[in-house]
């Protein structure tokens, strides 16, 4: 109890966004108990009512309720940009690894696949293949995963790079560690640390990301709530109900704000040398 | 040391920050000082000019590239055809101003004397079979994609420039063969030139085009019926619908075409400074069904029929851009609409009753009915024209909250249309005009079951019969009833999903134009009837 006092003392910033993304993945987890009405239940009559009592953020084009959509939405997009950001710190970091400590042939090959990745506009190429597999949100964080990957495969390459011919590696290999020992033990925790940092910091920009995919009909389908997609039905509507644009809106911008500032106060968490 | 570090770093964040804006704010002012600034010149310099708004369907306007192209050729005001349709859809004489036929086979067209190209050019009766005789051989060649096949085939069209004369020879009986002239396709272009430019008769011809941006206008000097209102004009093809409010609004165009967002619609039909113009238009909304499917079943249209609230769906959920009906053929045109029973109107009770009696039940209680042991689940397709998608999603809400799965999927038209040609759809939406050449019967065709196919396979015997006999009566009292008939089948038998009927709109500022009507047959836009306000 104590040590977690300590460490509150020490980290405010951090702890105060720990918990505010707690609350944020809590109103996901319990969204049923938190909205007001069932997201998808339409009632046609009723589209486009302004803010009142019985609807807090009024009314969508079907009639549906909106602040219960922003809360279900908040669902969709968290378990979106959490899978995503999972998905390539694993794919990335793994490849980074083994482009850099085995070299050769195999890091010329990933590295130069990463290489043409980054050479395109990643935005335009995620609509490429998001456009190609279809829409569904699933095939935008494949699109997204596909284009978003190298950045770890080339930070991974380069701690592991770093510290290959440091002499506590090289007494590992004399004293007959196995290779996957080795990666394990050495390379994969050296790099880890950034790694951890720089993915904390992307779930922010990767759910902005998958917003901007739905936004654009790639992402999310109807009657999917989620944010981006839900910005994009509101657009029609900007200046005779603001609200279907203001709400999901600024849901996208608090999210991105905690998952951003929770990431910078890691970094100072994890990494203290910059103190 | 530090402070003055910081003070450094917040002085360049400072600096950074108010050129930034300088820059976007500096962008902006020039830009609408551009645009506003180009119109104004052009106004003072070239006499009267208007700006139009609207969407860009083709970057071609010669007949022969497609159906879009040849729509733009007629709709900017570039070309006309021999006939035309006037705002009650009957067919008037245009280019032609006569015409004579016994047998409804042979037809004797005279073309009005002293009409005139925009380059001056004369319009004479071989002039006229040149340019009908160059679409034909675009579709025979395969150099144009436009089918004027579709609707009337000749096996000989003589000129005789001496009596003005045109003799068409039709291969068949074709009782409708002036509202097929006045179709896009067939609109009359100068073929002595139409290896440059696409050159017509309209009341004005291109000066340039800069592709998905703007085609530039001017007037037609020769211009045969009555006085040209403006000097130029400038279409801005503008893909979004709110732009193109946006636009009107803001004064950067003076009129624009069908703005399909309901919002905006409603905000310009409340503000006087605005003259909306709004036409119970000759299109159709539907969804059709896909007979090769789950949706054979006859339960299951029907209860789909019953559940849908049209009413609710045109009036609020597409904010009243379609008026709602129960029929393939709009209630404002005069196909007996009257006389039409709605045997599957709304009513939501009766849709869960006769899903329940048909066995059509969830027995494993996960929310969604089976039918033969599968769950339904409808793949409902949509492209996002004229509010479909919307139909779409609000179709799929309701059938979902019976017990009906339904997944909707937006598609581009070009890949929805490729879906729909291969069956791959339970429902797919479409909107399409009914009386393309003044007549229904072509499109009451595609119910039929030997064209029936990329309509998802609809097929009713008594049906075909009817249709048969539709081709070949002449007399009109004979043709209405057939009509009629067939339009009640098509509702008894659930055979496609009626949304509503599109309106038409235009809106224009009142200060700036009159005259702004849209007429019902859309191939018109830019006319000798819209010009400067007083």
């Amino acid at each position: 109890m104590a040590k977690l006092k300590n460490f509150i003392k020490k980290n405010p910033s951090f702890t105060v966004f720990l918990v505010l993304a707690v609350l944020l993945v809590a109103a996901a987890v319990f969204a049923p108990l938190i909205a007001t009405h069932d997201p998808y239940e339409a009632v046609l009559g009723d589209a486009v009512q302004p803010p009142s009592a019985g609807h807090w953020f009024g009314t969508d084009r079907m009639g549906r309720d909106l602040f219960s959509r922003v809360i279900f939405g908040a669902r969709t997009s968290l378990t979106a940009a959490l899978a995503l950001v999972g998905i390539i710190v694993v794919v990335g970091t793994f490849l980074g690894i083994v482009a850099g400590y085995f070299g050769g042939v195999l890091d010329a090959v990933i590295m130069r696949i990463a290489d043409m990745m980054i050479s395109f506009p990643g935005m335009v190429l995620a609509i490429a293949v998001a456009g190609i597999l279809g829409g569904g949100i699933v095939n935008a964080i494949i699109a997204l995963s596909i284009v978003s990957w190298t950045k770890y495969a080339r930070l991974a390459r380069s701690m592991v790079l770093k510290i290959y011919n440091r002499d506590y590696i090289a007494a590992a290999r004399v004293t007959g560690s196995t290779t996957s020992h080795i990666l394990w033990k050495y390379m994969l925790p050296n790099a880890l640390p950034t790694i951890l940092i720089t993915g904390a910091t992307d779930i922010g920009s990767m759910m902005l990301e998958i917003a901007g995919l739905s936004f654009l009909g790639f992402g999310a389908q109807p009657p999917t709530a989620e944010w981006g997609y839900m910005l994009n039905e509101g657009r029609a509507y900007i200046t005779a109900a603001p609200w279907l644009m203001i709400f999901p809106g600024l849901a996208i911008f608090v999210t991105v704000v905690i998952f951003n500032l929770l990431g910078d106060s890691l970094r100072d968490v994890l990494d203290p040398r910059d103190e | 040391m530090k402070k003055a570090k910081k003070f450094t770093a917040v002085f360049l964040t400072a600096v950074l920050a108010a050129s930034l804006a300088a820059c976007s704010g500096g962008s902006g002012s020039t830009s609408g000082s551009a645009s506003s600034g180009g119109s104004g010149s052009a106004a003072s310099a070239d006499g009267a000019h208007l700006n139009f708004a609207c969407y860009n369907y083709s970057n071609s306007m010669d007949p022969i590239t497609n159906v879009n192209s040849s729509w733009c050729f007629l709709r900017y005001g570039v070309g006309e055809c021999l006939f035309r349709f006037d705002e009650n859809v009957v067919v008037e004489e245009a280019l032609c101003d006569s015409y004579e036929t016994e047998d409804y086979i042979t037809w004797v067209l005279h073309i009005r004397d002293g009409v005139q190209f925009s380059n001056g050019n004369e319009v004479t009766a071989s002039g006229v079979k040149a340019s009908l005789e160059r679409v034909y051989e675009a579709e025979a060649n395969g150099t144009g994609n436009s089918t004027p096949s579709q609707y009337v085939t000749f096996s000989s069209i003589e000129a005789d420039d001496a009596a003005g004369t045109v003799t068409l020879v039709c291969d068949s009986q074709t009782v409708n063969l002036p509202g097929i002239l006045a179709y896009p396709w067939y609109g009359i272009v100068d073929t002595s030139v139409i290896d440059t430019e696409v050159i017509g008769t309209g009341p004005y011809c291109v000066s340039s085009i800069a592709e998905n941006s703007t085609v530039e206008l001017v007037k037609n000097e020769y211009y045969w019926d009555g006085e040209v209102p403006y000097d130029s004009i400038t279409i801005y093809l503008t893909e979004d619908s709110t732009t193109k409010a946006m636009a009107l609004k803001s004064g950067d165009v003076d009129l624009v075409e069908n703005i399909t967002t309901a919002s905006d619609l409603e905000e310009l039909e409340a503000d006087s400074n605005y003259y909306v113009s709004t036409t119970a238009g000759v299109r159709l909304g539907n969804s059709y069904f896909n007979f090769n499917g789950v949706l054979a079943n006859d339960a299951l249209r029907q209860a789909i029929l019953y559940a849908i609230d049209d009413t609710t769906m045109c009036e609020v959920t597409v904010g009243g851009m379609y008026t709602a009906g129960c029929s393939v053929l709009p209630s404002s045109l005069f196909y007996g609409y009257d006389q039409l029973t709605d045997t599957f109107a709304y009513d939501p009770d009766r849709a869960v009753q006769v899903l329940d009696d048909a066995g059509i039940v969830d027995t494993d209680g996960d929310g969604c009915r089976e039918l033969d042991g599968e769950n339904i689940n409808l793949n409902y397709i949509a492209y996002s024209s004229r509010n479909l998608d919307e139909f779409a999603q609000a179709v799929a809400i309701t059938l979902e909250s019976i017990g009906i799965g339904c997944t909707v999927t937006v598609q581009d038209y070009d890949t929805a249309l490729a879906n729909q040609s291969a069956g791959s759809f339970d429902l797919i939406t479409s909107n399409a005009i009914v009386v393309p050449t003044g007549d229904p019967t072509g499109f009451l065709g595609n119910f039929y079951s030997g064209n029936s196919s990329t309509y998802g396979y609809y097929s009713n015997e008594e049906y075909d019969a009817l249709y048969e006999q539709l081709l070949t009566t002449t007399d009109s009292d004979e043709q209405l009833q057939l009509i009629i008939d067939m339009q009640q089948i098509l509702i008894d038998d659930a055979a496609t999903l009626v949304h509503g009927y599109y309106n038409s709109t235009f809106a224009s500022r009142a200060d700036a134009v009159s005259g702004a009507d849209i007429t019902p047959m859309d191939y018109y836009w830019i006319t000798t009837e819209i010009c400067p306000a007083e």
